[in-house]
């Protein structure tokens, strides 16, 4: 899957990646897809609470490795 | 052939718990008595005793005490705290972010007591995965402290500042405030609601952070 920008969140834990994810998505223009990749399990659940509750679309969310890696298109 | 009621003894007029009830009561029990001991303090013939099952039901669902302890901080993550909310509202400053956490994270405790006597047993203890399930939850807030404040720096809005110390100043602060308020109820802030008490030490925190001079 393509994407636009890429987010490093790995070792932090929540809510710094949503935070940061926050500030990256503002970036974007809409229709733009943001990458993030996390190793705190808190964020499969935080990232799709992040987008139910900013109407961004959560494109997927996926584990490889011990890390969460997660597909977020801007609304 | 008439119909006959079945003999008493299977109609089941104790209440029989199910498998996933038993666990979750024998669960309960370990948790208030490992508040109140610690994990070295209770013996698994405690708990079976105060659940009212012989030993081998308690292992049939649980291996040891280990795993029972385990499954104890499990029910405590699945109840973690969801910092989302104060972090997707509007006002996104580093203080208000930081009160919308502290306040998640303060009810979430005072919901669960048990969890903040675990967490001082565990201390003492040593166990290595207990106190890093609980180190884990106060990495929430040193990160958020230490990350903000060290990009605050950088873009030159504060004065500098060393970030990991103010992020373990936060996080004295906060477990002492929790202390008072859920175990030690003492007379000093017992008037004092946790909320309001919450509030003022935030704003004292915050003044070790000085905005930059222009």
């Amino acid at each position: 899957m393509s994407f636009d920008a890429e987010l490093d969140a790995k070792g932090l834990n929540c809510p710094l990646p949503i935070l940061r994810a926050k500030k990256a998505i503002s970036a974007l223009s809409s229709g733009q897809v943001l990458k993030i990749i996390a190793t705190d399990p808190g964020s499969v659940k935080d990232f799709e609470a992040f987008c139910n509750q900013t109407g961004n679309e959560l494109l997927s969310s996926a584990e490889a490795g011990g890390a969460f890696e997660f597909m977020i298109k801007k609304s | 052939m008439p119909f006959l009621f079945p003999p008493l003894k299977t109609l089941n007029l104790t209440k029989r718990l199910s498998a996933e009830e038993r666990r979750a009561s024998i669960i309960k029990v370990a948790k208030r008595l490992f508040a109140q001991s610690g994990f070295h303090g209770v013996s698994i013939d405690e708990i079976v005793k105060e659940v009212g099952v012989s030993p081998a039901i308690l292992y049939r669902h649980f291996e040891s005490k280990d795993e029972l302890y385990e499954a104890v901080l499990h029910e405590f993550s699945a109840t973690r705290e969801s910092y989302v909310e104060a972090v997707v509202a509007d006002d996104t400053s580093f203080e208000q972010v930081l009160r919308g956490m502290t306040t998640v994270f303060i009810s979430s405790i005072m919901n669960h007591p048990d969890m903040l006597k675990m967490e001082m047993h565990s201390q003492l203890e040593g166990s290595e995965a207990s106190q890093e399930f609980f180190l884990n939850r106060w990495k929430s807030f040193t990160d958020y402290i230490e990350f903000n404040l060290t990009e605050l720096q950088s873009l030159k809005k504060i004065e500098p500042i060393n970030a990991k110390a103010a992020a373990l100043i936060y996080q004295g602060i906060i477990r002492e405030v929790l202390l008072q308020k859920c175990m030690q109820q003492t007379d000093r802030f017992h008037d004092t609601p946790i909320t309001t008490l919450v509030d003022e030490v935030i704003s004292l925190f915050m003044k070790i952070i000085e905005p930059a001079k222009v």
